[in-house]
């Protein structure tokens, strides 16, 4: 039966009406207009739908919404917020994440399909580990459970360079809390 | 990362040239702003022969250009502001682009003819500016001769006008010539729509020469990226326009359980659980519908099991797949080159060189399934929102399902996940599903295909056997190429949502075609056929396993054969690789490109096997390889270095350098990027990929099942590229994948002594051959 769910979502309260199963991806994309995560697999297999929850990557395709109650979410299109709370300046459209950022500097997307998921997986990572070498890059990218992030295009090359210049502004101003 | 500039260009059109032969061009060049510029919003095409249709100055000095052409993922959209900036003279910052949609877009053609696009841009470019020159001269009352255009702006006699002032209460009256002929169903073509060129400028317009150029060479940035990684794109997945979601209906299609099953009886949605769901039927095809898009998928899900199906198995099951295609009589083949010149030759050689090679099928497999919305009104009017390779040929296709005049129909084309060709011709995807489905509720219609229905129901590209023998003389030169190459047609460009629903749709040839552009002129006795057939079980209700093309096609299958020839060639002649093709070839571009991408990978000459190798035991065996491929105008070069795990039969890429010349490199950064990211996906061809199916039906369905290579995979990659001044621009995107697999297994062999003969090198498959 659908019920109503208030979530919080890229730092603003949000209500929404979903049967309980429903996976947070639906929710976003439909109810709340957010189409930065994507439908990929469906399955946890490919990472499109990456999303933070309370800072950690979680695949929005297969965690129901009634688990979200109470938790955070930010979907890339909150990136420049977290940033900037992170930073402790005001919020404006002209600053992005240094994640995004990176990914503009370094033109890495070729089609973007999967792009979403991939800066949500870098900002976890580089959460985690705010100096990875290529090597951790490539780990993080392809045993953090529940599965590898798969690009189509072949871009893994642009995404190790974008990390590691995200890296670099991230540390140089002062890095993650 | 190596970058080498070579060239210069040969003599162009002078404008002296160009007035003196087509001055009329700009009789009736600055006519006051009316209705006549003024692209009305209707459902027909813009007209290609009138400058309005491809691009507007505006009065603020920015410019919008339109093309019916799309960008794949490569950068286009960079490289054309990029090309139309130099003929014009301004910044390419200044220019958007409208890309794809049918109603909005003058020329058609598919997304990878970039090359076509961007001569096209190049001539309206060139026309557009010298009509500018013309306008400055007048409204500065200096002549041309006298006028520097830099920036958009016009300098002359002490004056300056920018093109906004320019043209401030007038339009460029200016007509483009073209050729071609509107996009529609024509059964002489292979897949049965034409216009895959789409329309052609034509003319000898004086263009900026290549070495004054300031643009074109430079990293422009790919202009959609900002809104892609900020979450901003409008995406073909999303609900493309904000008045159609009230009225929007979410399918999930009910696909046969195996490739021939019909239906017998549609199951039906239990209210009570999913009260907004019904289903809707027609023929074979079947789709739950709601309003909600997750009710959607569970009402379909619970739908599935209580619908039957007649039973079917007449597939041949990928294990036998290719004993499969070699017992088949194949019938009479496309032919090339000189049968009986090579008979003889190969009868004189020396020693020859024979082996047969295959793969199975591959895929596509975008990580965003196919997805479409289109909205069928009553009054027949047609939109459809999509990602399709080819918008003019998609929108043929949909006016003849739904036999409605091609008029009605609009194509909006949105960013998506990368196609690889999978709807170049046309046809494939959700397209076909959503106009039915919208045709029949009345509705618009969002379908969504889902991943395993994805990798079961799309298109792929097929699996192949071919047969090569090369003839060697005393000096271990090669004399004489034969070569046959056998597999299932690569044309299906039929809607799937036709085909199950029963409608109208293409019609295809069995035919297959010898794609290889010959890099090797030192070798000039050859012979090559190509045999094709329907598709794979093509006799079942639904067509069986569909076959069309997928990145460098027909070229990448071929090319890796006659590859691996070549590299087995080497061995016979006791020849360092790279050296023996450099004795083949006498192209100097070649040459330079095979030098240095060797010394980028630091090649050491000496013939494969390593001394060493081996095909036993618990450590990693090393060897390396070479490749090459010659593709529109541009060379290519990969090497390979991998590690063998004889006791686990596992290949590792440890490091891939990949050189390219492409003619004139249009964006370095871009090139780099297609250049590494295609190698990925050849590596992963070699290594990981093949569709595996059963008697019924197709069992590769998930990520799991259809492995491709991951981050942890990608080895070092090292780039080298080379640019010209004087051979044009060449393809830069397409066949960076194509050179990984000869690549790879001449690496493979260089290493273990053992020559694979198939791709790709999976563990099963490698433990079978050491051991063999």
């Amino acid at each position: 039966m659908k019920t109503k769910f208030a979530l919080t979502v890229n730092g603003a309260k949000q209500r929404v009406t979903a049967e309980p199963g429903t996976p947070l991806l639906y929710v976003l994309r439909n109810a709340l207009k957010l189409t930065g995560p994507r439908f990929g697999c469906g399955l946890a297999q490919c990472g499109a739908c990456a999303v933070l929850v309370d800072g950690k990557e979680v695949r929005s395709c297969v965690v129901p919404v009634d688990s979200m109650v109470g938790k955070k979410v930010v979907t890339i299109e909150g990136l420049p917020e977290v940033w900037a709370q992170q930073k402790g300046i005001a919020p404006n459209s002209q600053t992005l994440h240094p994640v995004q950022q990176a990914w503009i500097d370094e033109q890495t997307p070729k089609c973007g399909y999967c792009q979403s998921g991939m800066m949500i997986a870098a900002v976890d990572l580089l959460s985690k580990n705010p100096n990875p070498t290529v090597a951790e890059i490539k780990d993080a990218f392809t045993n953090t459970p529940p599965s590898p992030h798969l690009c189509r295009c072949g871009t893994y090359a642009a995404i190790i360079d974008a990390v590691q210049r995200a890296a670099k502004v991230m540390n140089s101003t002062g890095g993650p809390a | 990362m190596i970058r080498r500039t070579q060239g210069s260009e040969a003599q162009l059109t002078t404008r002296r040239d160009f007035v003196r032969a087509g001055g009329a061009l700009f009789v009736s060049l600055a006519a006051p702003l009316g209705e006549a510029a003024q692209i009305v919003a209707t459902a027909t095409t813009p007209d290609p022969t009138l400058l309005a249709s491809w691009l507007e100055i505006r009065h603020d000095n920015t410019i919008l250009l339109r093309t019916g052409r799309t960008e794949t993922g490569t950068g286009m959209s960079a490289f054309y502001a990029q090309t139309l900036a130099e003929e014009l003279r301004v910044r390419p910052e200044v220019i958007t682009l409208i890309m794809g949609d049918t109603d909005r877009t003058p020329d058609g053609g598919y997304s990878a003819g970039f090359l076509i696009g961007a001569a096209n841009v190049r001539k309206v470019g060139a026309y557009t500016y010298q009509a500018l020159l013309s306008l400055a001269a007048e409204q500065l009352q200096v002549p041309a001769s006298s006028i520097t255009i830099t920036a958009g702006v016009a300098a002359g006699g002490g004056k300056s006008l920018s093109y906004g002032q320019l043209l401030e209460g007038r339009h460029l009256d200016l007509k483009i010539p073209v050729t071609g002929k509107p996009t529609g169903m024509d059964a002489s073509f292979g897949w049965g729509v034409g216009g895959l060129m789409g329309y052609s400028v034509t003319g000898n317009p004086p263009v900026k020469p290549v070495s004054e150029y300031t643009v074109v060479g430079t990293s422009f940035p790919m202009p959609g990226i900002p809104d892609k990684v900020t979450g901003r794109t409008a995406w073909s997945c999303d609900v493309p326009v904000p008045g159609l979601e009230g009225n929007l209906l979410h399918a999930r299609m009910i696909r046969p359980p195996t490739v021939g099953s019909t239906l017998i009886t549609a199951g039906t949605v239990d209210k009570k659980r999913f009260p907004t769901a019904r289903v809707i039927a027609k023929g074979n095809l079947v789709a739950v519908v709601s309003p909600d898009e997750w009710e959607a998928v569970t009402a379909a899900r619970a739908f599935a099991s209580s619908t039957k199906w007649t039973a079917w198995s007449g597939l041949p099951g990928s294990e036998q797949l290719t004993t499969t295609l070699r017992a088949r009589d194949w019938g009479t083949p496309s032919t090339r080159g000189d049968a009986t010149a090579v008979i003889a030759a190969l009868a004189q050689a020396e020693r020859t060189v024979s082996a047969s090679f295959e793969q199975p099928y591959v895929r596509h497999a975008p990580i965003g399934p196919y997805v479409a919305v289109a909205d069928v009104r009553r009054d027949g009017t047609v939109t459809v929102w999509t990602h399709s390779s080819q918008s003019q040929g998609l929108r043929a296709q949909i006016a003849n399902t739904l036999s409605v005049p091609r008029e009605k129909v609009v194509i909006r084309w949105l960013d998506h996940a990368g196609q690889y060709g999978r709807t170049t011709h046309s046809g494939d995807g959700a397209e076909g599903d959503a106009v039915i489905l919208s045709q029949l509720t009345g509705q618009p219609v969002r379908v969504q295909w889902m991943l395993p229905e994805d990798m079961a129901w799309s298109t792929a590209s097929p699996g192949w056997i071919a047969d090569i023998k090369g003839g060697l003389d005393a000096q271990g030169r090669i004399t004489a190429v034969e070569s046959a190459f056998r597999s299932p047609h690569m044309m299906d460009a039929r809607l799937l949502g036709a085909i199950l629903g029963r409608m109208p749709t293409t019609t295809t040839k069995s035919g297959n075609w010898n794609a290889i552009e010959w890099p090797y002129d030192r070798i000039k006795t050859r012979f090559e056929a190509a045999y094709g057939m329907p598709n794979l079980a093509g006799e079942a209700a639904h067509g069986g396993l569909r076959g069309n093309i997928m990145r460098t096609p027909g070229h990448r299958q071929q090319n890796f054969v006659l590859e691996s020839m070549i590299n087995e060639a080497a061995a016979l002649a006791g020849a360092d690789p790279i050296q023996f093709r450099r004795e083949h070839t006498t192209e100097p571009r070649l040459l330079e490109l095979l030098d240095a991408t060797a010394q980028a990978a630091g090649w050491e000459a000496r013939p494969s096997p390593r001394p060493g190798a081996g095909k036993t035991g618990n450590a990693p065996l090393i060897g390396r390889g070479a490749g090459i491929i010659f593709r529109d105008n541009a060379y290519w070069v990969g090497i390979a270095e991998v590690e063998v795990t004889p006791a686990t039969g596992v290949v590792r890429a440890t490091r891939f350098t990949i050189g390219a010349d492409v003619g004139k490199v249009i964006n370095p950064r871009h090139l780099d990027r297609c250049m590494k990211s295609g190698a990925v996906m050849g590596l992963s061809e070699a290594l990981k990929e093949e569709v595996t199916f059963d008697r019924e039906r197709v069992t590769s369905t998930d990520w799991n099942r259809y492995k491709i290579l991951t981050m942890q995979e990608m080895p070092e990659l090292r780039v080298v590229q080379i640019s010209r001044d004087d051979k044009g621009f060449g393809t830069g995107g397409e066949a960076s994948n194509a050179v990984a697999p000869s690549a790879v297994v001449a690496a493979f062999f260089d290493a273990t002594g053992i020559f694979p003969r198939r791709i790709p090198l999976t563990p099963n498959y490698v433990k079978a051959l050491l051991n063999g």
